[in-house]
């Protein structure tokens, strides 16, 4: 190349890198608009670690245990086939029977796999918790995300947020607790986005537990004369003293936002009192927290709402328990999607639900035995990134795509689809932040 | 003989050891310190802030398991705004308060401002916070202490150091 070439060429290219970060913060450089296909996503992080072999395979205790003849599917709300018909500890207990030997009645008429997508073997970019639970809600792989930080690329809330012009009160994460970093996913610390673009969160086992009915329900409930006074002197305080963006320390909502947030937290202590939370049939931990999603989704009716369960993280010292959680799961997850379809008709037609656990479990046991004598399993190998994805609702062909000996897909997929749901593909994608070999699970059929 | 000059051998050491008394004064003049708002780009992590709430309005410490319940809880909570909003109103619904009575307030609203500002923000009101603040309280009756105290815990600046 000549050397007046390369100078212009240079020139050319370093201008573009200077321009591209202000052309993308505009949120409009890159947007060719698109059409929705939905008006409401609810992404079920399915997490804790599912083995891919126990769920979409349905070996059951065939291929973990090694029990000849005793394979089949537990999952009966998400996926289609028999159950097993062998040594069934996953159900329910009944006076006289063996421990778990009555498996939980199917709840939806038809499975999520005959309703909608399901990708068969999807590639799982890390095999650790909140790493897969950052991928699930960021696009990216995460590779270099630590602990008790909060996500460091965009999640899909500030990209809706930011690009879809969504409130805050409009996205919602729901996280089953506080612990190992759990309540900061609902926002990164990037640059670009960050907490002015994050999602409102409530962790229901804590908000809505005993530490919250002994903390939050006694509160006093304001009128809206009272409040407007204290909201008065609180707008003319923070006036003479503005924060910048980077000593933000939470979600912002409007004062109506607020107002409306704390009447529901209030309403919730109230219907507890009177045993008015609708609940799955069967209870769990998993149950305990989607009830409460459900909760949100009828009162809020938001745009976007994450859910995070994982109760199958008993795997690492009870197989048998890991089979009941699963069980359970697939239940609490079938439950949500019937609520949404019979009690909130506003909604029920124009929301996609998307399923997908954050990471798989191993291949081969660790040599804990439960009280069936069955090996644990850990997440650390190969196997440990071998998820499945399901997808219905609003838009969604009923679709089964890729096997065992062909995977399609990765988990990055999830923020993309989203993305490509809201209309905003174009953008999410142009932001620099998406794992580039993600695209929207659309686009992969 | 010997008595008296041990005596007086005695005394002349003493008389020796003793010196005047000296004053020492650095030129150092006592003051009020108090905090610059411009100075405060810390901001408070749920433990500090439910501490410092808690002193502030029963004027006694927060107890170990109560301050880690309502830690959890402010934590669990997106928008900590909304957290501390609802955390105040359960205070506010609890005897054992330690502030003053709305009568107190009105019969000398700008010394109430000071030591408002002065409780919360451990600074004086500029004159201008402090005619703004005293004119909104003249003007609505209604106004209430819980309803200034809430607007200032509430409030960004309380929530930074």
């Amino acid at each position: 190349m000549r050397r007046r070439d390369f100078i212009t060429k240079s020139a050319a290219l370093a201008g573009a890198g200077f321009l591209a970060p202000t052309l993308l913060k505009t949120g409009t450089a890159f947007a060719r608009g698109g059409n929705a296909k939905a008006e409401h996503v609810v992404l079920l992080m399915f997490a804790g670690g599912v083995r891919q072999q126990e769920s979409v395979l349905q070996r059951y205790l065939e291929d973990s245990q090694g029990v000849a003849g005793a394979a089949g599917n537990i999952m009966p709300n998400l996926f289609n086939g028999a159950a097993p018909d062998r040594k069934i500890v996953y159900g329910t207990s009944l006076p006289g029977l063996p421990p778990g030997s009555e498996p939980i009645p199917r709840l939806l008429s038809n499975t999520i796999e005959n309703s909608g997508m399901l990708f068969r073997e999807v590639q799982a970019q890390s095999a650790g918790h909140y790493v897969g639970l950052n991928t699930l809600l960021t696009g990216n792989a995460g590779t270099a995300q630590g602990l008790k930080t909060r996500p460091r690329y965009p999640t899909i809330f500030e990209y809706l947020r930011r690009h879809a012009g969504f409130k805050a009160s409009e996205c919602w994460m729901v996280a089953n607790g506080i612990g190992n970093s759990m309540p900061l996913l609902n926002s990164s610390d990037n640059a670009d986005y960050g907490l002015q673009y994050g999602a409102n969160m409530f962790a229901p086992p804590i908000t809505f537990g005993s530490y919250g009915r002994e903390i939050l329900a006694n509160g006093k409930s304001y009128s809206q004369q009272d409040l407007e006074p204290m909201y008065d002197i609180k707008r003319f305080l923070d006036q003479s003293f503005s924060l910048g963006q980077e000593q933000y320390n939470t979600v912002r909502n409007t004062e109506e936002e607020r107002t409306w947030i704390k009447e529901f937290i209030r309403n919730v202590f109230v219907k507890q009192s009177a045993g008015q939370i609708a609940m799955p049939p069967v209870g769990s931990g998993d149950g305990y927290n989607i009830a409460y999603a459900a909760e949100i989704m009828r009162e809020f009716k938001p745009r976007m709402l994450a859910v995070n369960i994982g109760g199958v993280d008993s795997c690492h010292s009870n197989f048998t328990s890991y089979l009941s959680a699963l069980h359970r799961a697939d239940h609490a997850a079938g439950w949500l999607w019937q609520y949404i379809q019979n009690n909130i008709p506003d909604i029920k037609d124009n929301t996609i639900f998307i399923i997908a656990p954050e990471c798989g479990r191993n291949l081969n046991p660790n040599p804990i035995l439960d009280q069936n004598d069955w090996y644990a399993f850990d997440h650390s190998d190969a196997n440990a990134r071998r998820v499945w994805s399901l997808m219905v609702g609003s838009n969604v062909p009923q679709l089964s795509v890729g096997s065992e000996s062909n995977p399609v897909g990765r988990l990055t997929d999830i923020v993309p689809t989203i993305a490509d749901i809201f209309g905003i593909y174009d953008e999410v994608m142009a932001s620099g932040y998406i794992d580039p070999l993600a695209k929207s699970m659309f686009q992969r059929v | 003989m010997r008595n008296f000059k041990l005596l007086a051998i005695t005394l002349l050491l003493f008389l020796g050891s003793c010196k005047r008394e000296t004053h020492v004064t650095f030129g150092v003049e006592e003051a009020n310190l108090y905090e610059d708002k411009a100075l405060k780009t810390k901001s408070k992590n749920e433990a500090v802030y439910i501490s410092v709430l808690y002193t502030n309005l029963y004027q006694t410490p927060i107890s170990p398991s109560q301050l880690y319940k309502t830690q959890a809880v402010i934590y669990s909570i997106g928008d900590r705004n909304v957290a501390n909003e609802m955390v105040l109103s359960n205070y506010f619904n609890t005897q054992g308060l330690t502030i003053p009575s709305n009568a107190e307030m009105r019969s000398d609203i700008e010394s109430f401002v000071i030591e408002t500002y002065k409780r919360f923000f451990l600074r004086y009101p500029s004159e201008g916070e402090k005619t703004w603040m005293i004119q909104y309280i003249t003007r609505n009756s209604q106004l209430s202490v819980e309803m200034i105290y809430t607007g200032f815990a509430a409030s960004d600046e309380y929530q930074y150091y």
